[in-house]
């Protein structure tokens, strides 16, 4: 290590030139003499005097680089577009740790995303000490962009949901106050399936279509690797090209699965996402979810961003893993309403036992265990006219077979009770106090059940 | 003027097109310790022989990029379209510095309007390309002029192919 004076521009106040938003070049020396100049994928600020650059392919640049150690580095600035060189001295390549981690976590993803994955094989991750950092005309200044203040809007964040009594509130106002006070407008929320193998999605914010049911499968794709590793994923420069819901699509025609497209839902999703910040919900080493939020803005999502998306993810968390110690208490009894209108229009109601999948009228509802839970509500409904139910009971009958996880009858539930409400508009779900709800139902049903 | 070089290489119309269009065009010297210095250029020209390129580097950028030359005349230059980062590197091993004339100031204000044109095609606001460049010559407008012989030409597309010459 050099006993370096400070830099000219500290790194830490260009810290978006790091962001990969833009691309930096590089440019190495044989022993001979001869300069070597290439484009770069990933420049991290590793502390305030060191970076690392990722190594992918043995090319000119590495044989450079073990002939002679210096290497200058040009990066921009996305918000202003100033360049600034670097001067840099290798020291080290990490092939495992938790940089090395983050850095393949977040080329894996984007590779997993465009079918790359052979190709964006992360070797190592080169580290550099920085011997000096300074505008590309260097009779100018270094000009440091003025941060956000965000510890008051934490807070706020953190108040407003300290207020939140039930899972589905837990969802709603986390989702309201990240565009609220932090302005990420589109966000939504996945919750691990009962074998862990899916994630569906539960809650979202700001999109056309709610994608409320929709699912991802666990290690693929940017929402999949996220969740499976439980590392943050920020890409901040997406492919125009890529959208989620597609490859979801395409994965599940790869998988010759063509006939359960019908029962797929489109991912919540903005039509052209620059910016993605992927944060996983984990507490106490379990996986709750993640936190998906979007931009249409190239660069949305900076270092400053992940560490709120972090905070407000261990925040909700710890929220949804106490409510489901709360939910198992008793709730108080209801007395229960037989039903005593008889509506004139019929629906029919169809339940696949293979997966079972619900159909209302040729219109798929939702499938797996939200779609048993359903099957039974309306079953009791036609035969015993019964519209008043308590999750209790619900998690205590033998007949629906749920997985033992307390979490997920409620998770269910919430999801029945958003797709009714998206996509149906004469059976709904209504609660009607702890641990209770109703079962509203506007047509006479008519049930099938089919294998 | 440009020395002579012992293998001159001719550089195709397809490459020339490309050398002359709205790629990022970056230059690579290294001073007598071996450190590499970047220099962003403009303007660049293939001669009519097809045996020499020209660029253009603000003063302001490039006094150690001059420096760099003057001792000892190497050259790395990558040309990089933004949209789809094709991208080309020339070597040459002679480059010397000259005085730009009128055409080569024409061809820097088409390259800068041709860059802008496909950032913009990208999502980049022709303002924020433009202030790409004007930080470059905020302290002095004056521009300097590159020429070297290209000895060595390699297709530097980005992935595992990468560095194959040409």
């Amino acid at each position: 290590m050099s006993t370096a004076s400070p830099l000219a521009v500290s790194l830490e106040s260009i810290a978006s030139c790091f962001e990969g938003i833009i691309p930096a070049s590089i440019c190495t020396c044989s022993a001979d003499g001869r300069p070597n100049l290439t484009n770069l994928s990933i420049v991290c600020c590793v502390d305030s005097r060191h970076v690392g650059l990722s190594y992918q392919f043995f090319n000119k640049t590495r044989k450079n680089i073990a002939q002679n150690p210096f290497v200058q580095v040009v990066v921009v600035s996305p918000a202003n577009m100033r360049q600034y060189r670097l001067d840099l001295r290798y020291e080290r390549t990490e092939t495992e740790g938790s940089l090395f981690e983050a850095m393949k976590t977040r080329l894996d993803a984007v590779a997993s995303q465009t079918g790359m994955s052979h190709v964006f094989k992360l070797r190592g991750v080169d580290i550099f000490e920085v011997q000096d950092c300074r505008p590309i005309n260097a009779e100018i200044g270094g000009d440091a962009l003025p941060g956000t203040d965000f510890l008051p809007k934490i807070e706020e964040f953190t108040a407003r949901l300290e207020a939140c009594s039930e899972l589905e509130s837990v969802i709603d106002v986390s989702l309201d106050a990240l565009s609220a006070l932090f302005g990420y407008e589109h966000s939504f929320l996945m919750v691990p399936d009962e074998n862990g193998n899916r994630l569906f999605t539960l809650g979202s914010h700001g999109f056309g279509e709610s994608g409320i049911g929709s699912e991802a499968w666990m290690g693929e794709g940017i929402l999949g690797i996220a969740a499976e590793r439980r590392e943050v994923v920020r890409t901040t420069n997406f492919s125009r090209d890529v959208l989620y819901s597609n490859t979801i699509r395409s994965t599940v025609q790869r998988r010759g699965e063509d006939s359960l497209l019908e029962r797929e839902i489109a991912l919540p999703g903005l039509p052209e996402i620059q910016s993605q910040l992927v944060v996983p919900l984990v507490n106490q080493h379990r996986l709750l979810g993640i936190l998906c939020l979007q931009c249409a803005t190239v660069g949305r999502f900076l270092s400053d961003d992940e560490r709120v998306g972090r905070i407000a993810a261990r925040q909700m968390a710890a929220s949804m893993a106490l409510l489901e110690r709360a939910e198992s208490a008793e709730p108080e009894e209801i007395p229960r309403r037989p039903y005593t209108v008889q509506p004139t229009a019929v629906s029919t109601v169809r339940h696949y036992t293979a997966d079972d999948s619900i159909f209302i009228d040729d219109a798929y509802l939702i499938k797996g265990i939200a779609g048993r839970i359903f099957w039974k509500l309306v079953q009791s409904y036609v035969q015993g006219g019964r519209v008043d139910f308590t999750n209790k009971e619900i998690r205590l009958d033998a007949s629906l077979q749920l997985p033992d996880f307390k979490d997920n009858l409620e998770a269910r539930l919430i999801l029945l009770r958003r797709r009714l409400q998206d996509h149906c508009d004469f059976v709904s779900l209504i609660q009607v106090g702890r641990g209770q709800f109703r079962l509203d139902v506007q047509h006479q049903l008519k049930l099938e059940e089919r294998s | 003027m440009c020395m002579a070089s012992e293998h001159p290489l001719s550089i195709s119309d397809e490459l020339k097109t490309f050398l002359e269009g709205p790629a990022s065009v970056l230059a690579g010297t290294r001073d007598s310790r071996l450190m590499p210095e970047i220099t962003r250029a403009w303007g660049p020209r293939v001669s009519e022989d097809r045996q020499h390129i020209s660029l253009c580097v603000p003063l302001a950028t490039s006094r150690k990029m001059i420096d760099n030359l003057d001792g000892n005349g190497e050259i790395a230059v990558t040309f990089s379209l933004p949209t789809n980062y094709r991208t080309f590197q020339l070597k040459g091993r002679n480059a010397t510095i000259a005085e730009p004339d009128s055409t080569d100031l024409a061809a820097v204000g088409r390259h800068r309007d041709a860059f802008a044109s496909v950032n913009e095609s990208l999502g980049q606001s022709r303002e924020r390309v433009e202030a790409f460049w004007q930080a470059e010559v905020e302290t002095s407008p004056v521009l300097v002029k590159i020429l070297f012989v290209p000895e060595e030409i390699f297709d530097q597309t980005p992935g595992p192919g990468a560095g194959r010459e040409i």
